[in-house]
């Protein structure tokens, strides 16, 4: 992956050097061996802290509505999953499309940096990461590991829908072949075969443990509202009070407020630090607007309107 | 300082015999995360961790907690109190965390502001700690003067050696527990065990990878406020959520409020507060002393590194590692040490 961090540093300086754009946006190397950090990069001599390779499982996208009123133009780099929310910002006004430069690079999956963590020794240093279709290479200065893909890879990244950005002003990379999975709603399908009793047990055992840190709202790209609802004092529609019912109340208004706009790239997931399934709730939505309205992922394909936030004449629902 | 031995075989045993006598809080699974909780036995509990997702603390300062009842009744509001707290025992904390609950000690126990919630489950609660097997890559206790086999502010500290526990009896409370169990807590090789407990923690203290100097740090903040540094990317990148707060052993805000159950009573509850949320001390008139992102980033960083060392000569982190493993954006504070520290050199 080399080359393409190589590459990345020359569009990125490029940019900045031409002033094209005021600032990129990029994956910089974490404090951890397989970890990654955003980094802001305002001038030509800061380009050499763009990394990219296996662990860069942000959503930088998430950043650019800090920028929406700054003076000037950022470019961001995106994934495909990623470009998905540059798609949604875009349509749901939230940025202007000539204010933004979309650097994609096409992206062969994400490893779970605790999952790595536990089986390279502490204190390692990367050397150099390389995708070997089945599994990544890892070398570090304290030896050379191999992760393969199913068992170590982010699970968003199993049933990857767009490898490839759906939007970019500079690709960088080669583009990867589209594969398409017949088990993506899998886990979605299991939950579904279960009784109404079993899935509120479920989802009850899910919530009770949520800390209301609201790492998923915040984490979400899709999440665009000045004043959140759940911040709100007065009214105090929730309180600061965690229990099974107000953290209910978070989780399903969540799901239902992003329905339709939620672009699946499942920080949610990645970043809860009680592991509740987050991505589960909004698999579930996007399984059946697929199945009611015949939509696509949100984002993933330009120009179709979300399938909530459309009227139409012809739509199935009879009390339309 | 006395000792005691504990064959492991006989650990669910003694789990048993306190969660009869007492409210025992250990260690759980839940799914892939381990937290702490009450248990009914021996069975229940979860000892092959590293570090709990979340810390303890709760066990002293919940993170929701009523503090009284209330009901109008015409003429006046009765209040009613929770009764003082049930007695206790905490079980397999991680020594960094018991050390970050002598860190909140002084904040709700201080002469001035004492805290009769948090005093009564302190008073109730034996401190049972078990020493770290294994250091992780996020772990830093060493650089606050803790460390994976250090017994500060547990009654008992646990460690694994083979097949038994080393038992350090730190206090009189500590001791009063082991006599109360003598057929389990013996005297018997202890001495043995002494010398492999002090290998142990001169093995693990060669473990940490990660280098924190605070050299400088705490100076540099008292005589700047403003710096340049707070305005970088550490704040562009923060997200805004709570997660370093609350899995943090040592960050003990909390907000008040009631909670009207209904036209005339209801419950006035305090629950866990973040100064990363936008509303964390946001006047009634409208003003907030930390308005962006920068200011609360500060507010944290300071209050570890600063503000808890000018009240109560404590530092106020203790090297968990909790908040470098959970940040969604690995924001890490020794990494903020470091960097600091570097700010320091170049003033």
């Amino acid at each position: 992956m080399m080359d393409v961090i190589q590459q990345l540093r020359e569009q990125a300086k490029k940019l900045l050097e031409e002033k094209k754009v005021d600032l990129v946006i990029g994956f910089g190397q974490g404090t951890e061996l397989a970890r990654t950090t955003p980094v802001f990069i305002d001038s030509p001599e800061g380009v050499s802290k763009l990394t990219w390779g296996p662990f860069c499982a942000n959503n930088l996208a998430k950043y650019l509505t800090d920028y929406k009123n700054a003076p000037g133009n950022i470019a961001v780099v995106v994934k495909g999953c990623d470009s998905r929310s540059v798609i949604r910002l875009l349509d749901d006004n939230q940025i202007s499309r000539d204010k933004v430069v979309v650097i994609g690079v096409p992206c062969p999956g994400q490893l779970e940096w605790q999952k790595v963590a536990a089986e390279v020794k502490p204190g390692a240093v990367l050397k150099e990461t390389a995708d070997n279709g089945e599994s990544f290479s890892v070398k570090t200065d304290a030896g050379d590991y191999s992760f393969n893909k199913k068992d170590y890879m982010l699970h968003r990244c199993l049933v990857c829908e767009n490898p490839n950005p759906v939007v970019a002003d500079i690709t960088i990379g080669k583009e990867l072949p589209v594969k398409t999975y017949e088990e993506r709603f899998a886990e979605v399908s299991e939950l579904e075969q279960m009784n109404t009793e079993d899935k509120n047990a479920y989802w009850d055992k899910q919530f009770s443990r949520c800390l209301r840190c609201y790492a998923c709202r915040n984490v979400c790209s899709v999440c665009t509202c000045q004043i959140c609802v759940f911040d709100q004092m007065l009214p105090m529609w929730v309180s600061k009070r965690t229990n099974l019912s107000e953290n209910t109340m978070f989780h399903i208004t969540r799901a239902f407020h992003v329905a339709g706009r939620c672009v699946d790239c499942g920080e949610c997931d990645r970043v809860c630090p009680m592991d509740i399934p987050l991505r589960k709730l909004n698999q579930k939505i996007h399984k059946d607007l697929g199945d009611l309205f015949d939509s696509p992922t949100p984002g993933s394909k330009p120009g179709i309107p979300s399938a909530l936030g459309e009227f139409s004449p012809g739509d199935p629902e009879e009390f339309m | 300082m006395e000792a005691r031995v504990v064959n492991k075989g006989q650990l669910p045993e003694l789990l048993d015999k306190l969660a009869k006598d007492y409210d025992l809080i250990a260690p759980v699974q839940e799914e892939t995360v381990v937290l702490f909780r009450k248990i009914s036995g021996g069975k229940d509990a979860f000892l092959e961790y590293t570090n709990s997702d979340v810390s303890p603390k709760g066990c002293f300062l919940p993170q929701n907690e009523k503090t009284f009842n209330y009901t109008y009744t015409g003429d006046s509001i009765e209040i009613n109190k929770p009764e003082g707290a049930q007695k206790a025992v905490l079980f397999g904390a991680r020594p960094c965390d018991i050390k970050a609950i002598t860190t909140l000690d002084p904040v709700f126990e201080g002469e001035k502001f004492g805290d009769e919630y948090y005093s009564s489950k302190r008073e109730n609660t034996v401190i049972i700690g078990l020493s770290c097997s294994k250091v992780l890559s996020t772990c830093f206790c060493y650089a606050f003067e803790g460390g994976p086999c250090d017994g500060t502010g547990s009654d008992l500290l646990f460690t694994e050696i083979g097949d038994k526990y080393y038992v350090e009896v730190n206090t009189e409370k500590g001791k009063a527990l082991a006599d109360a169990y003598s057929q389990i807590f013996s005297s018997q090789g202890a001495d043995q065990l002494a010398k492999d407990k002090e290998e142990l923690a001169k093995k693990l203290a060669g473990e940490f990878v990660r280098k924190v100097d605070l050299t400088g740090v705490k100076e540099l903040l008292d005589n700047n406020f403003e710096l340049a540094f707070w305005s970088g990317d550490e704040q562009k990148k923060c997200i805004g959520c709570g997660t370093c707060t609350y899995v943090c052993p040592t960050c003990h805000c909390f907000d008040i409020f009631d909670y009207p159950t209904g036209d005339f009573d209801g419950a006035r509850l305090r629950c866990w507060d973040s100064c990363m949320y936008p509303e964390y001390t946001l006047m009634a008139g409208g003003h907030n002393p930390r308005p962006s992102r920068k200011e609360r980033v500060r507010n944290r960083f300071m209050h570890k590194l600063k503000y808890h060392l000018d009240r109560y000569n404590m530092v106020g982190c203790v090297g968990c590692g909790r908040c470098v493993r959970k940040c969604p954006v690995n924001i890490d504070i020794t990494k903020i040490i470091n960097d600091l520290k570097e700010v320091a050199q170049n003033a």
